[in-house]
Order: C-alpha cells, then structure tokens, then sequence
C-alpha cells in the first residue's frame, strides 16, 4: 500500500504561494505570517506513511437467490493498530440496487478493533452477480495524503429467474414407464379405479368387486389405471431476443421456463431443457431438487449467440428429446428457423405446445414513448396475431403469452385433453 | 451539516477584511470571495474552494495595505487557522457524498485539524519572536537586500514543500 499525495496539497501550496507573494509585495509581516500554519498543515500532513495493519473479510449471505431477493453483503475490518481514518468502498454491478444500507463508509478504528458494516442489495433480473471486493483507502492527516488498495475477494451470487407458481400446467398426451401423477389409459397397478372384469386366476382377493360379485352372482375385479409419468421438455429460442437488458423477451422466457420446470418437477416428472439458438445447449430429461438446479443454471446462462447456421431437430439425441415427450417451447417467434424446427418436432409427432411470448410490450418498454411508436406497436401486435394464427392453421398449438401476467392465463386455454394434430409442413 | 460548517467558515474569511477596512474595494472583494467560496462549499468543489479563498487572502492584504494598519498577528493567525480548517472540512465532505459515517468521526477530525493548526499557529508565533530578534540585527541593512532574502527564503520552502510533496514513497 503506497501513501500518495492528494489534490487537496495543490491548495494548501496555492494559498502559500499566494500568502508569500502578497506578504512580499505589500511588504506586511502579517500576510506572510499566514503561509506558516499552512506550511506545518502541509509538512504536518506527510508524516503519517506507516500503513496500520488492517484485515478485511468480505462475505455474502447467499450465493444463489431468485430475482428481486436480497443478498446481504457484510465486510469485517479488524485493526491491529489505530487507524484515524479508512474509507471503504464496495462497487455496485449495474443490475444490483441498493436495498438497505450504503456501499460507502468511513470508519475510525482502534488497536484490535473490528467493525462490521452490513449493506444489503436487490438483485434485479437474472445474471451472475459479481461484487469484486471492496476498495479501500487510508487517509492521512487532514486529508493531504491517501493509501489504496482493492481487496479483491470476489463473490458471484447466482441470480435465477422467479420461479412463480403454475397451476394450469399442460398435461401430456402420452404418459411414461414410471410412477408419476398421471393416470394412465393403461390398467394396472394404481388407485384410480378402471373396468370391472370377471374374476381370474391370479387376481388379488382385495381387488375382487363383492357390490359387482353379488349382482352378477360370479366373482368380479376391479382393474385400476396406472399412474405415470410424463417426460417433458423445454426448448428455450434463443435466436432472437427483444427489450431492455432483464426484462427482454428471453428474460421473461427463462422465468417461464423455470417456473414450468419446477411445476413438473413437482409432480414426479422428467424435465428436460434444450436452449436452441447459435448454441444448442441441453440438459437431460431427469427427475428431482437436482434437476430443478440443473435447469436453472442453463437457464441462467441463456442468451443469444447470432449465428447464420441452425441445428436441425433431427440431430438432437433421443436421450435428451425422447420420444412422446411433451415439448413446451418458449419462443417470441422472431426467427423463421425456430418455427421450421418446431413445425418439424409437431410433424415428428412430438406432442408440441409453443408458448409466444409477446415481443411488443418488451420493445415498447425498451423505445422512446410517442405516437409514432404507438401507431407501429398496434400494427406490430395485429401483424403477430395474424402470424399466429396462420401457425395455427397449420395444426401447431400455440397460446399467447404477453410475458406479464401469469402463466397460468394462457396456459389455462389448455386444460382441456388436447388431440393430436397433423401437422402441415 | 459539514456544508453548514464550510459556509460559515467561507463568510468568518470573506467578511473578517471587512473589519479591518470598510470601503467599496474590499466589500467588491468580500462579495467576489464569498460567492466563489460559497458555490465551492454547496459543490464541495476543492478548487473553487481554494479560489474563493484565494481572493479572501487578496482581500486581507488590500484591506492592510488601505488601511495602513499595524501589525495584528492574532488576526492572521486566525485567518491562517480558518483555511487550513476549511480546506480539510471541504475536501473530507467532498468524500463523505452518499457515505455512511458516524457524527464521532467528524468530530474526532475536526480535533485533530485543530491539533495541527494549533501547532502552526505555535511554529508562527515562535518564528514571529525570531523574525523580531532577526529584525533588529538587519535594522541598517538596505530594504531591497531583506526583501530579496525573504523572497529567496519563500523560494526555498515553496522548492522544498514540492520535493517533499512529489517523492513518493512506497511501503
């Protein structure tokens, strides 16, 4: 740590200068007499240079959190010996508000002293928040010279989408080999109960139906419905994004994605995810919390790579779009290369939902207010409707998402058992 | 409240001319140095500041030279003591912008400038005492040789401040 002179020494020489000068040319003692406290400040303030031994601890309360939470960032300084005054300054990401607290401080401390200094943080939209460490600087006597280090001490918060809650989540069409919350056309093992058969050998006492037995007057069973679970996946369009940095429409995408990856979780399902853009990033279809991690930290990675080449649908391995699977693609439908691969995945015979995300209101937010603006965000908005609905024609099932409300909204058009559809390439 | 404090020390340098000479000149001067220093006090601008104090010392010394007044060390002592406290209370206030930071911190700097300019005053005093003791051997010798001298001497120690101010050292 180097002690430097500060700006504030050209002042003290200045009005030096100016003393001596003017005692000089008016020839009064008195005005001369006013440089000598000025000079003693001066020399005064150099004489502090042996750097105190100061020992600085950064820690966060979380390293992951979901947008809009908080992270507490507490800094520990501990003085071996007195320091007359440490200026302690945390530098704040531009997508980090300050909650609670100052990221600027000034501490007094005493031999062995420690001080703990707390400041709290908003974590606006989704990014790997990175705080360096703090800066911190010594000030000498009056101010007249400066020590400064950076404790570099780097932290990354993980912030993931919010995952809000879906109620209305689409069920599948076709159902797994494993036990899920799905009843299956199937009969079998399960609680849901099915046809009535007569008795047969190897039939389960507890199964036999004695109200269908004593009408019929034979032995009769009660078959059930298997309970299954589904195999979903989310594909994520990552060839185009629209708006402002955390609220664009990939932004809102992720937070789509998430929260139907944790619905579906939740329910004993498998969830995949595929990020289909410049890179096709994936993870495999899979159960569980670790899951729900995994997706989470693609999801956080997402963004857009401008590439002039696609990778066709047809090179994704089954092991990470399975077959009968549920795809749900999150997509604002900016780019023709993702339609064709999700009108070539609804041909495939992939039980397909796209979800369109409303491009308008995130470019709205992003441009400059007027009438003008107005005039091309209505002719926007009927020009995508009729885009959409042209898709629809062609036996794609599309439900419109203008990114603010809940998903549960345009989700809800699809509680009803969905068919399948040809689809015309 | 550091702003408060500037100010009034800003008006005790632009007006304390004032009431060694009310005239026109000085009362132009007082206005010029108090809204020079006044704007560097609501900025917590150090070289507006530093202006504003600039024409309060030119201010001083026309108000003597006009007034033909005797030599009052009390009253540049404490014109000395005032700008060597602003100046640090400008420039730490200009640092503590949107910075949390206890009222004892302030106080406990505020104590220490006063130490330092405690100590000038002291190093004025003594070198005041000396320079009376100096005068009297100097009585016969030719004005234009003393003023050369002294001139040289404030080359000496202006040369000499910069040297100390412009090695830097690194521990």
């Amino acid at each position: 740590m180097s002690w430097r002179p500060t700006a504030l020494n050209v002042s003290f020489l200045t009005l030096i200068g100016w003393a001596l000068f003017l005692g000089i040319l008016t020839g009064r003692a008195d005005v001369i007499v006013v440089a000598v406290p000025l000079v003693v400040a001066l020399v005064a303030g150099r004489l502090a240079k042996v750097s105190p031994a100061l020992q600085i601890d950064h820690e966060l309360s979380a390293e992951r959190v979901f947008e809009g939470e908080r992270v507490t960032v507490t800094v520990t300084l501990r003085a071996k010996t007195r320091v007359p005054l440490v200026e302690v300054l945390e530098p704040l990401p531009a997508r980090a508000h300050l909650e609670h607290g100052r990221n600027h401080a000034f501490f007094s401390l005493q031999p062995d002293q420690e001080v703990r200094w707390e400041f709290a943080l908003r974590c606006i939209g989704r990014q790997r928040l990175r705080l360096a460490g703090p800066h911190v600087r010594l000030w000498g006597r009056l101010g007249l010279a400066a020590a400064e280090t950076h404790y570099r001490a780097a932290r990354t918060v993980a912030v993931y989408p919010h995952v809000a809650p879906v109620r209305h989540l689409p069920r599948p069409v076709r159902t797994q080999t494993f036990v899920g919350n799905y009843v299956s056309p199937a009969q079998g093992e399960g609680i849901e109960p099915g046809d009535i058969r007569p008795f047969a050998p190897g039939d389960l006492v507890r199964h036999v139906n004695w109200r269908a037995t004593l009408r019929l007057g034979t032995l009769h069973v009660t078959q059930h419905h298997r309970e299954r679970n589904a195999d979903v996946v989310l594909v994520l369009d990552t060839l185009s994004d629209v708006g402002a940095e955390g609220q664009s429409v990939l932004d809102v995408a992720t937070r789509g994605a998430a929260a139907l990856a944790a619905g579906y979780l939740a329910r004993k399902d498998r969830v995949g995810l595929i990020e289909y853009g410049g890179h096709v990033r994936s993870v495999r279809p899979a159960s569980g919390r670790a899951q729900l991690q995994r997706v989470l930290d693609t999801l956080l990675d997402a963004s857009v790579v401008f590439t002039y080449v696609t990778r066709g649908v047809d090179l994704i391995p089954p092991r990470i779009l399975p077959p009968q699977s549920l795809v749900l693609a999150l997509s604002p439908l900016l780019d023709t290369r993702f339609v064709s691969a999700a009108t070539d995945l609804a041909a495939r015979g992939f039980d397909l939902v796209i979800i369109a995300i409303s491009p308008v209101a995130a470019a709205r937010a992003a441009a400059r207010r007027g009438a003008v603006g107005d005039v091309a965000a209505r002719l926007w908005a009927l020009e995508r409707r009729a885009q959409l609905d042209e898709h629809r024609r062609r036996g794609l099932t599309i439900v419109d998402w203008d990114g603010v409300s809940s998903l549960d909204v345009p989700l809800a058009a699809l509680r009803r058992p969905r068919l399948r559809q040809v689809v015309a390439r | 409240m550091t702003r408060v404090a500037a100010a009034i020390l800003v008006a005790v340098l632009g007006a304390f001319p004032l009431s060694v000479l009310f005239a026109p000149p000085i009362t132009w001067l007082a206005v010029a140095a108090l809204v020079v220093g006044g704007t560097g006090v609501v900025l917590l601008s150090i070289p507006l500041v530093t202006a504003g104090a600039s024409v309060a010392l030119i201010e001083y010394s026309v108000a003597l030279v006009m007034a033909e007044a005797a030599v009052d060390l009390v009253a540049a002592l404490t014109i000395a003591a005032t700008l060597v406290v602003l100046l640090a209370l400008v420039h730490l206030a200009s640092h503590l912008q949107d910075a949390a930071v206890a009222g004892s911190i302030i106080v406990a700097q505020l104590g220490q400038w006063l130490v330092i300019a405690a100590i000038g005053v002291a190093a004025a005093v003594v070198l005041s005492a000396g320079a009376g003791t100096v005068g009297g051997a100097l009585r016969g010798a030719a004005a234009p040789i003393v003023v050369l001298a002294a001139a040289l001497g404030a080359l000496l120690t202006v040369a000499g401040v910069i040297a100390l101010l412009t090695n830097r050292e690194s521990n």
